[in-house]
């Protein structure tokens, strides 16, 4: 189920952009949940139920550091629970505002897994070759850097086990085996992105006049998905300027009174959020409609 | 030319960007434009440190577990301050006279035998002999060792004033069970001075007449510094500190008083502390105290300018 990647580009990264953009800046409470619960459902679908495990490994181990950090460099507020060790207090905003950050924190890193799942380099390409080639470039080599070196590890280490230099008894011969892989696969990397550069160099990548084939198609559904994002985007956006989603940790615990306004921006955050989550249900549906009449 | 038209206008337009953020400054009272204000010594001189002269009862010795005083909201109601009524006065380069904390004489030779030798502070065992003293300074005389190099010792301060006492270490100082007392406040009324530059989310922690820790008579150990006064009162009273131990001035620096931060107010606003009227030129770990000192902790919005501490704050 990847129905949203099949969408247009654009559609795909204005999308990121304002979900991850959002989730940065937005600490209400409310707005972490929202965010935090679409990352983690979307993530889920589009890579599976094993996503779950891997979600909550390391998800957990950074809620629970973060939480934990924050109270031993931040002292502020003014409800103070005890007296730390050092001679300054712990209190209870701190604690908590440990806790916000580490859930906003995971919830970026949950959208950004969802990001290299939609957002392939080709597509990143498409958008910036032109503008910026050469920093587009380099970003997607950079973010296609750690799954092909995973993938080529794979393959190297399948071919030193061939040749019986596995990576396993004892420990000196482990270390000796895996070092041996290491120096391969870094002169697999260096190599590689050597080669890349060139080739793109010689196919005349980045000059001007060139052209570049694409099958995206920007259609009628992309138009209204494009809209659904930009009008709740801009609601949200405003909302937050006049204060519908303020709330505020330090010194003390505040946030806006629970209003229709800040109701309707939550709701059009959360509408925003689970977009794509309603693009794949949808999808779903329709083919096992189809699938029974059939 | 024509080669060259794009490189030229982006020359341009950083060095308009680097003229305008010159221009905007930061967000303090009196740095944007072309000509910042220059350090004026304004001195805030308040009602309120004219009208408390009667000091509150002794405070018990923290062991003793004994209730808070009972008169500091008393206090705070005879204190009529607003913030109409400060009335400035210029220029006055020296602190004002007529505090609470009146200047002390230069040196207590009674109150300097009085100490038990075990306790006395190591610079003040040795004694240099009539003929060197003439010839060295007063800092010198008393043990502060200065580089001629830099004029600084080597936690980063400059020479003391005559009669004023020099800094002792706080690993060297040695605290003992004799109960001394010396009087300790706590203030924030610059600040409504400066309102328009007050973080927004700081207002209602703001006291009404800004004062977070009227004026009283506190217990404190021999050779114990303002800052285990400052931290042991305000942990007893249940008043919020943050501090950052510095280990380049070898003191602790008070970042926080009642959740009212450094740069709370304006990015030259943060905690100064002046004793019997003077604002020491070094950390709050590094300043014994004596019996009968008047120990006054203020917020400032303008780097020591407004409460006449801008010698200590800007290092000159």
């Amino acid at each position: 189920m990847n129905e949203f990647k099949r969408f247009h580009p654009i559609v795909n990264f204005i999308y990121f952009l304002f979900v991850i953009g959002c989730s940065m800046f937005f600490m209400h409470p409310a707005c972490l949940i929202i965010s935090f619960s679409c990352a983690f459902l979307y993530s889920v679908i589009l890579k599976g139920k094993k996503a779950i495990k891997t979600n909550l490994i390391y998800m957990i181990p950074i809620i629970l550091l973060t939480a934990i950090i924050n109270p031993a460099f931040n002292h502020e507020g003014v409800n103070i629970l005890t007296y730390l060790p050092g001679g300054n207090p712990l209190t209870l905003e701190s604690i908590i505002y440990g806790f916000a950050a580490a859930l906003m924190l995971v919830s970026v890193f949950g959208w950004f897994s969802c990001y290299n799942e939609v957002m392939t380099s080709d597509k990143f390409i498409y958008l910036f070759g032109r503008i910026i080639p050469s920093l587009s470039l380099i970003i997607s080599m950079t973010l296609r850097f750690v799954p092909r070196f995973a993938a080529q590890l794979k393959t190297v280490v399948a071919a030193q086990k061939c040749v019986g230099r596995e990576v396993s008894g004892s420990v000196v011969k482990r270390a000796k085996n895996g070092l041996s892989i290491l120096s391969v696969m870094v002169t697999w990397a260096l190599e590689n992105s050597i080669e890349t550069a060139d080739s793109m160099k010689s196919r005349g990548y980045g000059l001007p006049g060139r052209t570049a084939f694409s099958i995206f198609v920007f259609d009628k559904r992309d138009l209204k998905t494009l809209l659904y994002i930009v009008i709740l985007g801009v609601y949200v956006l405003v909302g937050n300027y006049f204060g519908g989603m303020y709330f505020r940790y330090f010194p003390s615990m505040k946030g806006t009174e629970c209003s229709v306004f800040s109701v309707s921006v939550f709701a059009a955050y959360f509408l925003m959020c689970i977009m794509p989550v309603i693009i794949e249900v949808k999808e779903a549906v329709k083919w096992k409609s189809i699938k029974s009449k059939i | 030319m024509k080669k060259h038209k794009k490189k030229i206008i982006w020359a341009v337009s950083v060095i308009l960007l680097l003229v305008f953020v010159y221009w905007w400054g930061g967000s303090s009272p009196g740095l944007r434009g072309w000509n910042p204000e220059e350090p004026e010594q304004k001195t805030v001189e308040t009602i309120v440190k004219k009208e408390v002269t009667s000091k509150a009862e002794v405070v018990k010795p923290p062991e003793e577990k004994t209730k808070i005083p009972e008169e500091v909201p008393e206090k705070t109601e005879e204190v009529p301050e607003t913030p109409e009524e400060i009335v400035y006065e210029e220029p006055a380069e020296e602190p004002q006279e007529d505090t609470v904390c009146n200047e002390p004489e230069p040196v207590l030779p009674e109150y300097v035998e009085e100490i038990p030798s075990e306790v006395t502070p190591p610079p003040e065992t040795v004694e240099p002999s009539k003929a060197e003293e003439d010839t060295l300074s007063y800092y010198q005389n008393r043990g502060m060792e200065i580089d001629e190099k830099t004029g600084m010792d080597i936690y980063n301060t400059t020479a003391v004033p005559e009669g004023k006492p020099i800094p002792i270490e706080p690993q060297n100082a040695v605290i003992s069970d004799r109960e001394l007392t010396c009087t300790l406040s706590v203030r924030c009324d610059t600040v409504f001075n400066n309102m328009s530059w007050l973080n927004p989310e700081k207002v209602e922690l703001l006291p009404e007449n800004g004062v977070i820790f009227a004026e009283q008579t506190v217990t404190f150990y021999e050779g114990e510094s303002v800052f285990n006064l400052l931290v042991r009162e305000m942990k007893r009273n249940k008043i919020h500190l943050e501090f950052e131990n510095t280990p380049v001035y070898n003191s602790a620096y008070i970042e926080g008083i009642n959740n009212l931060y450094e740069f709370d107010c304006g990015e030259l606003s943060g905690w100064m502390y002046r004793v019997n009227g003077w604002f020491p030129n070094y950390g709050c770990s590094r300043y014994q105290l004596k019996e009968g000192d008047c120990v006054e902790w203020i917020f400032t919005c303008n780097l020591g300018r407004d409460v006449g501490g801008f010698k200590a704050a800007s290092g000159e």
